[in-house]
């Protein structure tokens, strides 16, 4: 194409986007229609992926197809091979993106669209795409080494200590919030835990069939698994309505969660294939799949956003999801789908061993965390659209919302809100559910979302029950199977750390080293989540922004270690490419660790909590502060007493993380900037000239090794 | 011009590892001609036990 085609496309692409951005600014009372959002989103990206991204391609990397990447270098047809573009960028799209695009912003839509759209957007661009794609780089220069051994070689010991602590205790914390967010999907729901707990004999029969009946049929056997997941779906609305078999699967809280621990310990201790590997497929099949599905409702029904723009929450931080201001809980609460410092896991390990081609990085470590961002715009669209009564309604701590209709309505009320009672019951019995009262977690209310979305496009209300369930199912399956993958990594590294002392820990084959590390995982994470299922404060509220302080803190360390080695490339110039998210996010991560210490506000502070809690046990009764917050008895009191003593001591622990890790940083780059960058200082794999094109293709003529570009 | 459906069940056998067993088989039989391959039973149960090996982080 010409250049002057070329420049009127992006200046019509420009104009659209700044055409809609300024419809979901400006608009004033009436309601606004989501696809202003989405071609808002759209824009944006395509402006962002085709100038910045290139920028910091060709500027600031200074990628070179010349160079063989270590998929060529070191291919041995196992975890180093160079993959089709398109192939990899499915997988690595698959590995990022889980259940947290979509419970974080269903959270914050507490405040409103607005500046949880924003953040997704702005902060995608800037700073997430960015972390995603940099890290890549690195780590393919360095023939795929870890977040943490990088850590380690380009900072110091203490840098990678500090990374290591992170990385298992986010563990330890996600798994928590995500077992959580489906004890709360499937508490008191026959239906729900009818087909999830029918997902283990159908991974079951997956696993055997593709070890042993036709080993490798992996599409055959998808086709079948998601074919059964659906008669599950189907078979969980009959089991849910009949006598005998309703009661006996509708399970409590601590049932569940009991039920939930038990399962990933086993499936931690299980070969991969009888369990994981199964669901693996299973799950990203139903992942692309559900995704493609709401991107096609969404553009089908076009509903308008029901919620207002900003609401009161997003400035005195009195929300009832979760406390606290918008900054800097808005970006602490959506992390997956801005900045998520768990792709950098990802990005550095599997991913850099199987690119072809260094340019092939901002397609793969940029678009794909583009299309994250959108399906996390999506969420966000589908919470928006619900009525903002039934929103509070399914979201505000357990505790405040009471146990009925009418109690609920007067609580939604109470935050400003209006919602009838009956709206409340109707809605429960058109998904098929006793009761949506107090289902926090973000999960439950996606799902009501996109059944209504579904539903306005196939079935109407007839069929919302079952687009309920199948939303509900999605979302737990692949939390369960990341519940399943973690536990095994964590157990892993546990297996690790132990070597250390008892060498035979490292042999992840040895059983009684995979019983007492898979133990020790399953205690941490099943620990928070019995603490979360009784938190009188509400779990979700409590342990929410900690998971989110945790993900950001590990954005820091990789974008700490970005703009390291971007220095000592000798980049110092380019080097606010990754400094100012990195500021941004410590600013974020330390603001949010600051109130969640020291803030005098009990419903935000952790040890204002506590010292409530300590004056209500003195007294010998549940103070007014602590019955305000949601405790009831002084056996809740107790609890709080401790979650808050453990919350507390844990955000301590991350924000020492953090300094730790950029002040041990900040050393690194004052050496450097006073002796002046040296390359040879870099520990890159050296340059090897490439006999490959841009399709994996081998070049015929080959030229003399050594004739960089 | 290629059929988007023939197109779109290339992609999901090359993304899904369907079609690693032939690929595989190809290069064994160019470069080992003497040695015998493995089955695909085999091939597959190893590769998978590779894979999981380390397993990688997911995101949440």
């Amino acid at each position: 194409m010409n250049r002057a085609g070329s420049l009127a496309i992006w200046v019509g692409v420009a104009v659209v986007g700044a055409i809609c951005w300024g419809m979901l600014a400006l608009s004033r009372g009436e309601t606004v229609n989501a696809a202003w959002l989405l071609f808002a989103a759209l824009a944006s990206y395509a402006i962002a992926y085709r100038f910045y991204a290139r920028f910091i391609q060709r500027k600031v990397l200074e990628t070179d197809d010349s160079r063989a990447t270590p998929a060529e270098r070191l291919n041995n047809g196992q975890d180093f091979e160079p993959m089709d573009r398109r192939v990899l960028f499915g997988h690595h799209f698959a590995a990022i993106a889980g259940a947290g695009p979509l419970v974080g912003p269903v959270l914050a839509a507490q405040m409103g669209y607005l500046p949880g759209t924003i953040w997704i957007i702005v902060g995608v661009i800037l700073a997430g795409a960015v972390q995603d794609m940099t890290t890549l780089f690195f780590s393919m220069r360095r023939n795929g080494k870890t977040l943490g051994q990088m850590a380690r070689e380009e900072i110091g010991p203490i840098g990678g200590v500090a990374a290591l602590i992170a990385v298992l205790s986010i563990m330890v914390i996600l798994l928590a919030v995500l077992a959580l967010v489906v004890v709360n999907a499937l508490a008191q729901s026959p239906w729900g835990t009818f087909s999830i707990a029918m997902t283990i004999p159908i991974a079951l029969l997956m696993g055997v069939y593709l070890r042993f009946l036709r080993p490798g049929r992996v599409l055959e056997v998808s086709l079948i698994g998601v074919g059964l997941l659906i008669l599950a779906i189907v078979g969980g609305g009959w089991i849910s309505e009949s006598s005998p078999y309703g009661p006996a699967w509708t399970f409590g809280a601590n049932a569940v969660a009991i039920a939930l621990i038990a399962y990933g310990f086993i499936a931690s201790v299980l070969p991969v294939w009888v369990l994981l590997a199964p669901r693996d497929y299973l799950s990203t099949f139903m992942k692309v799949g559900t995704i493609l599905l709401l991107a096609i409702g969404i553009a089908l029904t076009l509903p308008a956003m029901e919620m207002p723009k900003a609401t009161e929450f997003a400035f005195n931080g009195e929300g009832p999801v979760f406390a606290g201001a918008l900054f800097p809980f808005v970006f602490i609460t959506i992390a997956c789908g801005a900045l998520s410092g768990f792709h950098s896991l990802i990005a550095s390990g599997t991913t850099p061993k199987l690119i072809q081609k260094e340019s092939q990085i901002r397609f793969i470590g940029y678009g794909a965390m583009l299309m994250e961002s959108f399906v996390a715009v999506m969420a966000i669209i589908a919470a928006t659209t619900l009525d903002p009564g039934v929103y509070f309604a399914m979201n505000a701590n357990p505790s405040l919302l009471g146990d009925t209709a009418q109690s609920a309505s007067q609580a939604v009320n109470g935050f400003g809100f209006q919602v009838d009672p009956q709206t409340l019951t109707q809605t429960a019995q058109n998904v098929g559910e006793d009761s949506i009262i107090g289902r926090t977690g973000g999960a439950p209310t996606l799902a009501v979302g996109m059944a209504q979305i579904f539903s306005g496009v196939i079935g109407g209300t007839v069929l919302q029950a079952f687009w309920y369930h199948f939303a509900i199912m999605f979302e737990a399956l692949f939390i369960l199977t990341t519940v399943d993958a973690g536990t095994r990594v964590g157990r892993f590294m546990i297996q690790d750390l132990l070597g250390n002392v008892v060498p035979a820990f490292r042999n992840a084959s040895w059983l009684p080293g995979n019983l007492v590390a898979s133990g020790l995982i399953v205690a941490g994470w099943g620990y928070f989540l019995i603490a979360g299922v009784n938190d009188p404060l509400g779990g979700i509220n409590q342990l929410f922004p900690l998971f989110g302080i945790a993900n950001q803190l590990l954005a820091a360390v990789a974008l700490t270690v970005g703009t390291t080695i971007l220095i000592k490339m000798g980049k110092l110039r380019y080097a606010w490419v990754t400094a100012l998210p990195l500021l941004w996010d410590a600013a974020v991560t330390l603001t949010a660790s600051y109130q969640k210490i020291f803030s005098a506000n009990p419903s935000l502070g952790f040890f204002a909590q506590r010292t409530e809690a300590q004056k209500s046990l003195q007294a010998g009764e549940v103070n007014d502060v602590m019955s305000a917050l949601g405790a009831q008895s002084l056996e809740d009191v107790r609890q709080v007493m401790t979650n808050t003593t453990v919350d507390g001591v844990l955000s301590i622990i991350f924000a020492v993380a953090i300094i730790v890790v950029i002040a041990d940083a900040a050393r690194v780059w004052i050496g450097v900037m006073r002796s002046g960058a040296r390359p040879e200082d870099l520990s890159e794999a050296p340059y090897e000239e490439s006999r490959l094109d841009s399709d994996g293709r081998e070049v015929e003529t080959r030229e003399p090794v050594g004739a960089g570009s | 011009m290629p059929n988007p459906l023939i197109a779109i069940w290339d992609y999901l056998k090359e993304i899904s590892g369907e079609n690693a067993y032939d690929k595989y088989l190809a290069i064994h039989t160019a470069t080992h001609p003497d040695k015998s391959p493995m089955t695909r039973g085999e091939f597959y149960r190893a590769r998978q036990d590779e894979k999981y090996a380390n397993p990688g982080s997911r995101c949440p």
